[in-house]
């Protein structure tokens, strides 16, 4: 699959580091890419459900899809980063027809296997899910 | 030969590093013996088992009966149910013994400290039948309550207890526990998945009527485990799952049942687990694991004490009674989720989470911990280099 130009210079990035530790470094970084949610509006409808950490994410649609989100754990912060830059200003038809493969293309993820402890996958599955809810 | 050789797995490297596994009270590795045995069974004598009279039919008998046999042995037990698991093992407690004889009114003790397959199974029973569950509270050392527990004995028939507490490596005091019940006439139900792969229990001395526990922690296949039940308490279980293999003879009028373990082992049996289990209980054999156990408790011992050096790090270890050999600790500013995704980016496979204790947690007043966990083959070099990166870690993150 081909992804778009912002999303593809992200798994070329993470493609330069051959290091797990420095992968996760960048990570940790990323997660000032997503709009922050701020704590007072975290509820049961924007918990992320499956996660190990408390994750909380609100999808809008102005024309383009937006995502605000926060986690307590920074990694997990930072997967909701690069969701932003996957899912941010593209259309509610681009959104949908992504597939979680570029995680595994940028190698951060063991699994991307649907679980309970699959905090990626939940979100991802969870923003396409919200943004087909509001097409209809 | 170093014991970490007979296992092929920790020869692996995981990104890019040397594993070093650490998440043993999760479940243990497995020695080569084990997957040979599993892998012989299926490659030279595999067949059904008990029924047929060919020559692979009997091979097989002999060989899943052995399993049997090796438990009752070890744990000087008079019988031996062959489960999924210790969580199949405490379902078969409450459906085929608890169902038919209690009613409601009667009161199931149980622990804050209990995992969720000892807590469970019981609301599911107290729902359905209306037995009453109490709950034993922790002290502030996250020990039992004793004083607590002998004050909630009124109208007990039957207390549930995890005899080593996956999350603190607290070994109870089962022995006072058992004693109590003892007196009034209660049965005991042993969790022992934590405590069977640290320790050689007598199971028909200590005086508990069940026992339960898995292969999958003392280096055995996933998906089997024991029940282990004295001769009284056998005698008042009813079948829990009907089917083939449990019965004695069937008619369109009714059945009637064996007598033996079988009674509870409706269905084809987990037969290459069973195998795979027999070479793990020989293999533990030749282990002394008294002298192990002392061994690794001295490695989570300190291995705590180093962590609670390093600032902004809690342990929840009750050091005299660390008797799983483990250690849990938290940072107060590094999600237990990033610390173990940055240690395992170095090799380290630990556990994270709520290690299914959800009550235990909200005692200790934490969502989850870390939580690494030692076993026969890992070394002190190992925790030291566990305790290094994990400092690492805080300077850079924290």
């Amino acid at each position: 699959m081909t992804w778009h130009e912002d999303l593809q210079n992200l798994i070329d990035e993470f493609a330069e580091v051959d290091d797990q530790m420095e992968r996760l470094e960048m990570l940790y970084e990323l997660a000032g890419e997503v709009e922050e949610l701020p704590t007072s509006q975290w509820n049961d409808i924007t918990r992320v459900k499956g996660c190990q950490s408390e994750a909380h994410i609100v999808v809008e649609i102005d024309s383009t899809v937006h995502l605000m989100g926060a986690a307590d754990a920074k990694l997990v912060q930072g997967l909701m980063g690069i969701l932003a830059i996957a899912v941010n200003n593209r259309s509610p038809e681009e959104v949908l027809n992504l597939t979680p493969d570029f995680a595994k293309e940028m190698a951060l993820l063991n699994t991307l296997t649907p679980s309970r402890s699959n905090g990626f996958r939940n979100m991802f599955d969870r923003i396409q899910a919200d943004v087909k809810e509001m097409m209809q | 030969m170093a014991i970490s050789d007979e296992f092929p797995i920790l020869a692996r490297k995981v990104n890019g590093k040397q594993l070093v596994y650490l998440d043993n009270a999760a479940t243990t590795q497995k020695p080569s013996v084990v997957i040979d045995a599993m892998n012989d069974y299926y490659s030279i004598y595999n067949s059904n088992v008990h029924r047929a009279v060919h020559t692979l039919a009997g091979e097989a008998t002999e060989a899943y009966e052995e399993c049997r046999t090796l438990l009752k042995q070890r744990f000087n037990a008079q019988h031996a149910i062959l489960t999924s698991g210790t969580t199949e093992s405490i379902n078969l407690v409450a459906h085929a013994w608890a169902r038919a004889n209690l009613g409601a009114g009667d009161v199931v003790l149980l622990t804050e400290m209990e995992h969720h397959s000892d807590i469970v199974p019981w609301q599911m029973l107290s729902k359905d039948i209306g037995v009453e569950l109490r709950y034993v509270p922790l002290n502030d050392d996250f020990t039992l309550d004793m004083e607590a527990f002998h004050s909630s004995l009124d109208g007990v028939r039957l207390i549930c207890v995890v005899h080593t507490s996956n999350v603190l490596g607290i070994r109870n005091p089962i022995e006072e526990i058992i004693q109590a019940a003892k007196k009034i006439s209660a049965k005991v139900s042993l969790d022992a998945a934590q405590a069977v792969p640290h320790s050689i229990i007598d199971f028909g001395a200590c005086g508990a009527d069940f026992m339960a526990f898995s292969a999958h922690k003392m280096c055995g296949p996933t998906g089997i485990g024991a029940l282990l039940i004295n001769q009284e308490s056998f005698a008042e279980m009813q079948p829990f799952l009907g089917g083939g293999d449990m019965i004695e003879k069937v008619s369109l009028s009714g059945s009637t049942y064996q007598e033996n373990e079988h009674r509870f082992e409706a269905g084809t049996p987990r037969i290459a687990e069973a195998i795979g289990w027999a070479a793990a209980l020989r293999w533990l054999e030749a282990i002394n694991l008294e002298t192990e156990h002392t061994r690794l408790v001295r490695i989570a011992n300190s291995t705590a004490n180093s962590l609670s050096q390093i600032p902004g790090m809690t342990i929840f270890n009750n050091p005299s009674g660390n008797d799983a050999a483990l250690v849990s600790f938290l940072h107060e500013t590094i999600h237990p989720e990033d610390m173990a995704r940055f240690l395992d980016a170095a090799g380290f496979a630990v556990r994270t989470g709520h290690h299914c204790a959800q009550p235990l947690m909200e005692r200790m007043g934490v969502k989850g911990t870390l939580r690494a966990s030692f076993y026969l083959y890992n070394t002190q070099q190992e925790a030291d280099a566990l305790v290094e990166k994990i400092s690492e870690i805080v300077e850079k993150f924290a």
